[in-house]
This record gives C-alpha cells, sequence and structure tokens, in this order.
C-alpha cells in the first residue's frame, strides 16, 4: 500500500469485507480438505498422517468405480437430452407461435421448484403402484414399469425428471443466444428460399455456437455434481446401481465419518470439473480469437 | 393484415406444442390434485382423475402435525441472512472492481472469479470440521454463512457499476464527497436493479440449498424445508397426499418469486449463466 494513495486504500476497504469471508469459507476449506485427505481421521479419535493412502485406496476401490460410472452415466444421459430440449424450446419460443410466451413461462417454471419438491413429485408420479405413469399404463391395457425400483431404469427416470426441471434453463440460455442474431439474415435467407429447416440448421446453430458451448460446459459440471435428485427418488439403489460421486463423498464423510478418504474423493471430483472448466476456456477462447 | 390461416404443417406444430405445454404443466397440476385428496383416494385401485371430495385436510394436517411451519421459518431466516450478507459483502467489493484503480485489481477480480469453478461438494468435509470446531453444527448460522460468498454477484453488479458513468462520480468528488458517500448515495442507489437480480438469486439459491443443511444440521426441528421435504418420504411413508400438500406449501415462496419477478429471474440466468 502506496501511503497518500487514496486509490489502493479504498480498494483494500470496500473488497475486505468480501475477502474475509472468502478466505474463511472459500480458500481455507479449500485447502485444509486437500490437507485432510493426507490423514485418516473419524472426527472423534485424533488423525494419523497416511500421506497418500487414502489416494491409493480410492483407485482399488470398486464402489467409487462404480459411483463415478453412475455419475459418467448421469453426465452421458442428461447432456444431448437436456441441451437439445433447451435448444428446441428456445427455438419454440422465439418463432412465430402465437403461444410463444405462454411456453417461455411453462418451459423455464419448473425450474425455480427446489430440488427436493421435483423429486418428491416425480417420486410420486413414478410411484410402482400408485403412480400416474403406471395407473395410465394399466389403464391402456399395458404392463406397469418399475421406474425407479428397476436396475436398468432408474438412472433414466432420475435423468427424465432432471430433463423436466432443468430444460427450461437451457432455454434462456439459448433463448438470448437467438434474439442477438440480426433479423436481416433470416429475412435475406428467406428470400434466397430457405426453408425453416434450413435456415436453423445454417444460421441459428452456428451462430449459437458460443452458447452451445457455455450450455454444454454447465450442463456437464451440473450434471458432475448431481446428488438431490438421486437421493430423494432412489436413495442409490436398486442395489447401489443409481449411487452416484456426490452421494459416496457424502456418505463415506457422514456416514462412515471417514473424513480424509471423504476428502480425497472430492478433490478427484474437483479435478475433473477443473478440467471440464479449461476446457471451456480454452474453447470458448479459440473462439473469441476465431 | 396478417393472415389468419394455418397451413396444414403449421396446425401440426402448434399441437406439438400445445401437447408439450400440457405435458410440462401436467405434474405440477398433479401435485395440487393429489394433495386435494383424502389418503384413502389415493391409494386405491379405481383410479380417479379429479378428488371426489376436495379438501384441505392434507394441508391442515400439514400445518398441525408436521414441523413444516418450522422449516419454513428456518428457510426464511437462512434465505434472508445469506441475501442480506451476500449484498453486504458483494456490493463494495464490486464497487472496487468496477470504478477504483488499485494495484492488484484484475488479480485479485480473476481470483475471486475462480471460485466459481469450485464445486461446493469439495469443501463439504473441510467446512463441517470448521463449524464443528466453531461449535456450529446444528445451527442455522452454519446453514448460511459458507453460502454467502458469491462470485456470481460481484459478476453482475460489477458489470451493473461499470456502465454508470463515471461523470457523475468525479462531480461528486469534486463538491468534496469521499468514496464512501458516493457509493452509498450514488451508486447503490443506481444499482437497484442488478442488486435486485442479486438479491433473488442468493434467496432462491439458499431456499432451494440441500446437501449443505442435510449435513450441517441433525435435529428435525431446525431443518430448512427442502431437508425436511425430503425427510417427509421416511417419516409419513405412503401418505402421498400429505407429501403433496408439504411440497405445495414448500413452493410457495418460490411461486411469489416467479410471479413479481420473472424477467428478473430469466435476465439473472442469461447473463451469468447460474446454475443450481
Amino acid at each position: 500500500m502506496i501511503p497518500g494513495n487514496k486509490d489502493t486504500r479504498d480498494g483494500i476497504i470496500f473488497s475486505l469485507p468480501f475477502l474475509v469471508v472468502y478466505l474463511a469459507f472459500m480458500i481455507y476449506p479449500l485447502l485444509s480438505g486437500l490437507y485432510i485427505s493426507f490423514f485418516k481421521w473419524d472426527i472423534l479419535s485424533t488423525a494419523s498422517f497416511v500421506g497418500l493412502d487414502n489416494y491409493r485406496t480410492l483407485f482399488s476401490d470398486e464402489k467409487f468405480y462404480s459411483s463415478l460410472w453412475h455419475t459418467l452415466q448421469f453426465v452421458l444421459m442428461t447432456t444431448p437430452t437436456l441441451l437439445v430440449a433447451g435448444f428446441l424450446m428456445a427455438l419454440a419460443i422465439t418463432g412465430s407461435s402465437p403461444w410463444k410466451g405462454l411456453m417461455e413461462n411453462v418451459f423455464f417454471f419448473p425450474y425455480i421448484f427446489s430440488m427436493t419438491v421435483v423429486s418428491t413429485l416425480w417420486a410420486w408420479l413414478m410411484q410402482k403402484d400408485w403412480g400416474i405413469f403406471n395407473q395410465v399404463l394399466i389403464n391402456i391395457g399395458q404392463n406397469p414399469v418399475s421406474w425407479l425400483t428397476n436396475e436398468r431404469l432408474a438412472m433414466w427416470s432420475v435423468a427424465l425428471t432432471t430433463l423436466w426441471w432443468t430444460a427450461g434453463f437451457n432455454m434462456v440460455l439459448f433463448g438470448a443466444g437467438i434474439k442477438q442474431i440480426p433479423k436481416e439474415i433470416y429475412e435475406s435467407a428467406a428470400i434466397d428460399g430457405a426453408t425453416y429447416i434450413q435456415s436453423v440448421r445454417h444460421i441459428t446453430i452456428p451462430l449459437v455456437s458460443s452458447t452451445t458451448v457455455l450450455c454444454l460446459i454447465l450442463q456437464i459440471i451440473a450434471s458432475f455434481n448431481v446428488f438431490g435428485q438421486v437421493y430423494v427418488m432412489t436413495g442409490g439403489g436398486p442395489h447401489g446401481t443409481t449411487r452416484v460421486l456426490v452421494q459416496y463423498i457424502y456418505e463415506t464423510g457422514f456416514k462412515f465419518f471417514k473424513m480424509g478418504y471423504s476428502a480425497a474423493m472430492s478433490y478427484i471430483l474437483f479435478l475433473i470439473i477443473l478440467m471440464v472448466s479449461i476446457l471451456q476456456y480454452t474453447l470458448l477462447g479459440r473462439k473469441e480469437n476465431a | 393484415m396478417k393472415k389468419l390461416t394455418f397451413s396444414k404443417k403449421q396446425l401440426l406444430i402448434r399441437c406439438i406444442e400445445l401437447l408439450f405445454i400440457l405435458i410440462w404443466v401436467f405434474p405440477l397440476l398433479w401435485m395440487v390434485i393429489t394433495s386435494l385428496k383424502l389418503e384413502e383416494e389415493v391409494i386405491t385401485r379405481t383410479f380417479s382423475f379429479w378428488p371426489s371430495h376436495p379438501t384441505f385436510a392434507n394441508y391442515i394436517k400439514a400445518f398441525t402435525s408436521t414441523y413444516i411451519v418450522n422449516w419454513m421459518g428456518n428457510s426464511f431466516i437462512v434465505s434472508l441472512m445469506a441475501m442480506l450478507l451476500t449484498l453486504i459483502i458483494d456490493a463494495p467489493i464490486a464497487y472496487a472492481f468496477a470504478k477504483i484503480r488499485f494495484k492488484g485489481r484484475n488479480i485479485l477480480f480473476w481470483a475471486v472469479m475462480g471460485g466459481m469453478m469450485v464445486p461446493f461438494q469439495v469443501l463439504i468435509v473441510p467446512l463441517y470440521l470448521q463449524f464443528n470446531s466453531f461449535g456450529l453444527i446444528n445451527t442455522l448460522a452454519a446453514a448460511y454463512l459458507p453460502r454467502i460468498a458469491l462470485p456470481i454477484g460481484i459478476f453482475i453488479l460489477k458489470q451493473f457499476y461499470e456502465g454508470i458513468p463515471s461523470d457523475l462520480e468525479e462531480a461528486a468528488f469534486i463538491d468534496g464527497a469521499s468514496r464512501y458517500r458516493i457509493f452509498a448515495q450514488i451508486i447503490l442507489p443506481l444499482g437497484q436493479s442488478a442488486m435486485a437480480t442479486v438479491i433473488i438469486l442468493s434467496f432462491i439459491n439458499a431456499w432451494n440449498d440441500f446437501l449443505w443443511p442435510l449435513i450441517v444440521i441433525n435435529d428435525t426441528i431446525k431443518y430448512t424445508i427442502t431437508v425436511g421435504i425430503a425427510n417427509f418420504q421416511g417419516t409419513h411413508g405412503t401418505q402421498y397426499s400429505l407429501i403433496m400438500a408439504g411440497a405445495a406449501v414448500a413452493s410457495i415462496p418460490q411461486i411469489f418469486f416467479y410471479i413479481f419477478f420473472r424477467k428478473k429471474i430469466i435476465a439473472g440466468i442469461a447473463t451469468s449463466g447460474m446454475k443450481g
């Protein structure tokens, strides 16, 4: 700090309240988490230093791999579907439909509900014996489906719930991107005889590509962090086939009190998300330079 | 004049749109319909769509025989505190980033924005141990304190403050006003609309928080509403109409927010890309 330079002094004073909180609840736990990951610790007894043992255990832990795999499954199920759904919705609300305002509201509305409300609601819709989905199936002469208790279906059901819940979010981002495309481009394309499909393919999709990258990255990160929907709807079952990484981190830390091991796993998750974020910046950066 | 005739293709598209509108609305409608039914009518082989005797019994039961009032109250406290504290710490630093030329400003800005890349899940174990050593486990303060450093809020406010013409500030400087007065009397009032966006985002963020309150609060009566609703299924098993009534009550604040601040919420998402 230069004495007499008010800008520096003011800058520090105005930044200070945030920085204190940021240090206390972000930087410090981030570093201490890494530190804890080198210890074996159950809170009650004293921690013992084990070096890289937690990380070594992790790479031979079948449950870790299966949780990571389920998370990846969820990412692969939700990312393309949510991107396409959001884009189609955005096309609908920026087009010429007489009820596009209604659609914007209706498609976005589920997003404002909390995850637990959405999950309990869909667990009820998909309930095996009395849920409406199966009631309808029975009434049209079909066999009821075990939406949440069938090993092959459970994750899809959670993904479907997530689609209903958050597709509107992607719609808003895509909608903002589409609205920035000048009308004249479409008009001149129409004069040249381009059909709607053609102008979507050759004008809209290329011109919203930076929004697409943004949506893609946000979606991958959000899907990697999935926990609540699974926790409420299936509890990780049936037979652990929907147990995701965050759930395993939570259970390891707060059911079995293996703090060091839990911290080590969360760092692996961080690493994955960090790589996705870095990918985002290189992809977006390249776009802007081109 | 616009032509009012639809081609066949357009008619088909309108029908598809309408179908999706119905699909999207239906689950919420079903939540309300279920909540108005009696238990016997929900768990039965003879399926009926509308409630034969619409009743508020489940709502009354939710209010009288569960902790839902406490949970709502707790969520209000947590969300309001998160929102207030977020503003108190975010607005000044956003102003500093936007208008004050101090040494290391850019490095600091990127260090703060980098925080957005850290998933909260990474912090849960160390944060729990930290709050454990403070003796704050099982308190509402523990539920909101780690949630108040909201880098995205700084980003939104900074963008807005940068748009405020510097002439205003300079004129005030010449008149002998201090930074603090300029901030309090010019910047804050002019930045109200950006502030509203941050208020809404931080409130909804805190209200919807689940994993952290699940970890840090143990007593049923101290739960936030999201944890309480998630627990409903365990404690009320197959009382689906009661669970749906609880879910509907739990959503009232968001619905209220949406009705009054729809544009702000959508604009906030479009500019920040914040995902819950």
